[in-house]
């Protein structure tokens, strides 16, 4: 046994290395078995270390435990308590329960406290556990005289329940207020002042007790932790917003955030920093105006060394922007982007077009080992750490969260806006460098950290396209953003500073130069970097947006009319066409079918004209010929329609529904009968009424009536199946009959095939279905066709502008009208308030059920079943629960006896029946058989015994009713037929 | 609650490894419970274990002393995107039972993790380190990597006396040692 004990420490060990030890579960329950206490131990660790609820011997274990939990040594008995937590299941609580109970008032508080702990675990998988054992846990806390580390230990599990249902522990609010007012131990203070931030929420009252000994504890402790907790506390418990507005309420927030403010800059512990920047997050929301006092602190907190802290605070700046400090925040941020290297190749030349300062080439050192080897302390001087592109992620993201909130409600200047878009497409991360092992440096806060591959500069050329569409004003200016971008693309090739990051600006600015082909600065310029030859390396995606946007800044340089068609002139849009068309051929066989189709499209539309444009003569001095028409009509209009507005994401949804039209409602309301009638029609009236119809309809759609005319005779036409028979068509001996009767009558007819008469006939429902489901009344031009209401929101914006501040008025530019969504606004109600709350709703509709599954995170417990136990009336209530427990025990009592009682019975008739069988001489096989029947039979009767339990008879009923079953097996197996042992083993 | 407490050494190897929940991976969970499936479930179930510990060392070593001591949750542990891109502030606060607070502390030659819920303090859980580390070096005078790989069990046994199921029960350095003690190592 000893060397087993030290394989299986071993064992263990090796474990926690990732070698799979379940096979070895029965030799850890061996050496748990063990008498000696150092084995034991052993065991006990092996089955806490790889034992899980699902392990098969833990069956096995229950005696084991029981007989451990009841050892005279406290030691001993520590163990199950301490494994306990680790293996249980609902089962094992449920036998475990009655030895674990009186442990709560074992001599040793060591003992107590475990056991304390340990029905809190137990309770998480079963309940019903803490009704038995609350009332005695609730004894322990308010006894004055208990070990204070017990009464610490029932703080924590309290704390622990406490959220999962506050209602319930609300009556221990005087004792606990006690505990914290004169505990000296600050971990339980801790624990309580976090339970009651969670019961704030439903008393009000505490709020006004707690303030007093909270205000004291902040000023006067020398823990930090408990300082952080008090302040923690005070705003999750929403003391700070019950309070508002008394000079209370101003006292103890100011309080709160000078502490906080301390905490980051006084002590100059990063820890601290972070916290407290975790509690200025939680403030920031709902009193941002405190969080902005300190926004000096906090912006420093963004150029933090550290980049955990940097994140927390960019978290914070994101909540506490303002059109004032908006340009500051987003400068500093975009200084820090462009002063510290990228963390992965920047060998590249060309990223030294972004500016940097002092920043020495950073050709000389790989960047790899530049990340490893920056070790604390030793920060090369002057050089800012190289940021992750993780965080170069966030940040850019952030920042357009920040300049694009509201609709842009802080941006002062837009030009300034967009000069800092073009920048972030240069500074944005590559695409291909998210990979697994960087994104683990930063668990983003958000989800965005999800897929592969994404690109941020996807979102920046989306902000920048938005501001093109929406901002009438600086539409020039993005426009020729965004043709920088692109030309800038073409000259340079990999122009972005690393690998393809800030390619997927690209879709967004082409979009722009097309759609916006007029206002760029250079029409050819743009057009020839458009149709360079390294286009054909863009992903498909990108090269879509090409194909749309070349044929329209073609228009645009083509199309005028106002220019002469001189015979120059005529040349150059030859060649121009040519050029695209020489562009789009070999696109017309590429791979991506998106692209095929559009560039199969414009190349026959680019081959019109340039056949137009050779057709065409050149105007001389003597002759004036026009633009080709093609040119200077057709292909404009293509793309010269109305201009684009932004479309609110549910203003399809708003389309009110034409007065009268219900989807739901069925269009014919006699659809079945209708149905049914043509099938009766198809099974029977072949004879007269399908030729009736087809004769007689024919020439009504020939004679050039109306169709509709013909469609409000439905009556007639049901009538005329009515013709046939004016008995009822659903005695099935009546249509038998005259089916019968018709195939005897068509048997010589040389148009009808006689057993075919069921297909032939199937034209006809559908017709018929056809021509009755449009009997309503179809009027298109009822459909009511709603004006879109575009002028009311830009003249609301624009009302609404001059009212902001305006910032250092670096340009002299009037207020900027933001073009908002354009939406459909029905009678003054509230823009798309709704439609966000619909799309909310909907999103929790979808996103609750799955959140529930999905929210089982990787070591998550599930104690839902806890949050529906109600400790309400504990007393009563856990009365009931010992009373269940008792009541279980006396049900288990009965259930041996019954089982005894079985046994005998079942050995009698055993006995009887070998004497049955010696008398007849049965082969000893039989006997054999028997033997392994009895232990089947034996699990038989506890499964029915189980049953009966279970619909709550009393074990007496259970007894007598597996008897007789038992009679019945037992006979079938006396005649030796191994068939019956296989069914019964198999039950 | 705390949900795990790791231990491992500079160069990423385990010396500790203590789940006070059981890791439940999506596929674990998907898996139907059949007995023959048992065996490659708990294989995987290691198997995730090992490879949260390197995410876990990934994120740790990385970082200089001068930084905080916590740590954003790793891929393994963080939330599932779809339930933060639709609510992205809102669920932060609340309490509930998913991890969300890592905590380590850099001794030496060694790193010891903390992964609980936020119903724990930062700040006490690093207090709780501390009682930890200093146990620990009461019983060895002057602990070291060593001692932990021949006396796990001893580290096994402090933890005992400290943390119960994941719920802080001692954090009085006297009392655990005295506990351990008691149980003659």
């Amino acid at each position: 046994m000893d060397v087993k004990a030290t394989a299986l420490l071993k064992l263990i060990y090796l474990e926690m290395f990732g070698h799979d030890m379940s096979w070895a579960s029965f030799h850890v329950l061996e050496v748990m078995s063990s008498a000696k206490y150092v084995q034991k131990r052993v065991g006990y660790l092996g089955a806490v270390q790889s034992f899980r609820p699902d392990t098969e011997v833990l069956m096995l274990a229950t005696n084991l435990l029981k007989k451990d939990l009841s050892s005279p040594s406290p030691t001993t008995m520590s163990l199950p308590i301490l494994t306990l937590p680790h293996i249980t299941t609902p089962s094992l609580s449920l036998s475990l329960l009655p030895d674990l109970l009186p442990r709560l008032s074992h001599s040793q508080a060591t003992i107590r406290k475990k056991t304390i702990v340990t029905l809190y675990r137990l309770a998480v998988v079963y309940p019903e556990t803490l009704r038995a054992a609350w009332p005695k846990i609730r004894e322990r806390l308010m006894d004055e005289g208990e070990d204070s580390s017990v009464t610490a230990a029932i703080v924590n599990v309290v704390c622990e329940l406490g959220w999962r249902r506050p209602q319930d522990f609300l009556p221990l609010a005087p004792r606990l207020f006690d505990l914290l007012v004169d505990g000296g131990n600050n971990w339980m203070a801790i624990k309580i002042i976090k339970l009651f931030a969670t019961l704030t929420p439903l008393e009000p009252r505490l709020v006004k007790k707690l303030l007093t000994p909270l205000m004291s504890i902040i000023r006067t402790t020398p823990a930090m932790s408990l300082l952080y907790e008090c302040i923690n506390g005070i705003i999750q418990g929403g003391i700070l917003d019950s309070v508002d507005g008394t000079s209370e309420g101003e006292e103890i927030a100011s309080l709160c955030v000078g502490k906080l403010r301390g905490m980051i800059v006084v002590e100059g512990d990063p820890n601290l920093k972070y916290v407290a920047l975790l509690a200025f997050n939680k403030i920031v929301s709902s009193h941002p105006h405190l969080v902005a006092l300190q926004q000096d602190v906090i912006l420093d907190c963004i150029d933090d060394a550290d980049i955990t802290i940097r994140l927390r605070a960019l978290d914070l700046v994101v909540g506490m922007v303002s059109s004032d400090n908006l340009m500051s925040v987003v400068g500093r941020l975009m200084r820090q982007l462009r002063n510290s290297p990228a963390s992965s190749s920047s060998d590249n030349p060309l990223s030294d077009r972004v500016p940097r300062f002092d920043v020495e080439p950073m050709a000389d050192s790989d960047d790899e080992d530049a990340e490893e080897s920056l070790k604390p302390g030793e920060k090369r001087s002057g050089q800012p750490p190289p940021l992750p592109d993780d965080y170069r992620f966030s940040v850019i993201q952030r920042i357009l969260e920040m300049c694009s909130r509201e609709m842009y409600a802080n941006i002062v200047d837009f030009e300034w806006y967009i000069d800092v878009l073009v920048q972030l497409v240069r500074l944005a991360p590559a695409t291909g460098a998210r990979t697994y092992s960087q994104g683990l440096h930063y668990g983003l806060p958000g989800g965005e950290s999800g897929g592969k591959g994404y690109d941020i500069s996807e979102n920046v050329g989306s902000e920048l396209r938005n501001v093109a569409v929406r901002v009438r004003d600086v539409r020039p200016q993005a426009t020729r953003a965004a043709e920088t971008l692109v030309t800038a693309e073409q000259k340079e090739g990999a122009f972005f500073s690393v690998g393809n990051g800030g390619r997927g600006a690209l879709t967004s600015a082409v979009w722009i130069v097309g759609e916006y082909a007029n206002l760029l600065l250079d029409r050819s310029g743009t057009l020839s970097s458009l149709l360079s030859p390294s286009t054909f390396t863009f992903p498909a995606e990108i090269l879509s947006v090409y194909l749309q946007a070349v044929p329209k800044i073609f228009s645009s340089l083509v199309g005028s009319d106002r220019t002469p068609w001189t015979s120059e002139r005529k040349a150059m849009t030859a060649l121009l066409a040519t050029r695209v068309i020489h562009f789009l051929e070999p696109l017309a066989s590429h791979p991506s079918l998106e692209v095929q189709e559009r560039a199969v499209g414009f190349l026959e539309l680019m081959r019109l004209a340039s056949e137009a444009i050779s057709s065409q003569q050149a105007s001389s001095i003597n002759e004036d010929f026009d633009t080709p028409l093609l040119l200077s009509q057709a292909i404009p209009t293509m793309f010269d329609g109305f201009e684009l507005n932004p479309v609110a994401p549910g203003a399809q949804k708003k389309v009110p529904l034409p007065a009268g039209l219900d989807l739901d409602m069925p269009i014919n309301q006699n659809l079945s009968h209708i149905l049914r009638l043509a099938e009766f029609d198809s099974v029977m009236d072949n004879a007269h009424d399908d030729f009736g119809a087809y004769y007689n309809d024919k020439p009504v759609a020939q004679g050039g009536e109306p169709a509709i005319n013909s469609l409000n005779e439905p009556t007639s036409e049901t009538q005329s199946y009515q013709r046939g028979g004016d008995e009822s068509y659903l005695d099935p001996t009546v249509l038998a009959r005259r089916r019968a009767e018709r195939r005897e009558r068509n048997k010589d007819d040389p148009f009808y095939i006689g057993e075919n008469d069921f297909t032939s006939g199937t034209s006809t429902p559908l017709h018929n279905i056809h021509k009755n489901s449009n009997g309503d009344e179809l009027d298109i031009d009822a459909i009511p066709i709603v004006k879109l209401d575009l002028g009311g929101n830009d003249l609301n914006l624009a009302s609404d502008m001059p009212r902001k501040p305006r910032g250092n008025g670096r340009s002299g530019r009037a207020a900027f009208n933001i073009g908002a969504d354009e939406n459909i606004i029905l009678e003054g109600e509230p823009l798309d308030r709704e439609y966000l709350e619909e799309t909310e709703a909907g999103l929790d509709d979808v996103s609750r059920p799955k959140r529930n599954r999905g929210k089982k995170t990787l070591l998550q417990v599930d104690s839902s079943g806890l949050g529906t136990l109600s400790l309400a009336s504990n007393d009563d209530s856990a009365n009931d629960g010992l009373m269940e427990v008792q009541r279980l025990r006396q049900e288990e009592e009965q259930m041996a006896k019954a089982m005894k009682e079985v046994e005998r019975l079942r050995l009698e008739m055993q006995r009887a029946s070998e004497r049955i069988q010696a008398a007849k001489g049965v082969p000893p096989e039989g006997t054999l058989v028997k033997k392994k029947t009895k232990r089947v039979k034996v699990t038989d009767i506890s499964g029915d015994s189980k049953a009966t339990r279970k619909s709550a008879k009393e074990g007496k009923d259970g007894q007598e009713q597996s008897v007789p079953k038992k009679k019945r097996k037992k006979k079938k197996l006396i005649h030796g037929d191994t068939e019956g042992l296989v069914a019964s083993s198999h039950s | 609650m705390i949900n795990a407490i790791l231990v491992f050494n500079n160069s990423g190897q385990p010396r500790l490894t203590k789940f006070y929940t059981q890791l439940t991976t999506a596929t674990a969970t998907l898996k139907p419970s059949l007995s023959p499936f048992s065996r490659s479930r708990r294989n995987q179930d290691t198997s995730v274990q090992q490879k949260l510990i390197s995410e876990i060392f990934a994120l740790v070593s990385h970082r200089p002393p001068s930084a905080c001591n916590f740590l954003p949750l790793p891929p393994l542990l963080a939330p599932p995107p779809s339930s933060t891109t639709t609510t992205t502030t809102t669920t932060t606060t609340h309490d509930d039972d998913t991890p969300s607070l890592l905590t380590y502390r850099h001794y030496a030659t060694l790193y010891f993790i903390l992964i609980s819920t936020s119903t724990e303090s930062p700040l006490a859980l690093l207090d709780l380190i501390q009682v930890f580390v200093e146990a620990l070096d009461r019983l060895f005078e002057n602990v070291c990597e060593l001692d932990l790989i021949f006396n796990f069990e001893t580290l096994h046994a402090v933890l005992g006396e400290m943390v119960v199921g994941g719920v802080v029960v001692e954090t009085a350095l006297e009392r655990v040692v005295e506990g351990v003690r008691a149980q003659g190592r």
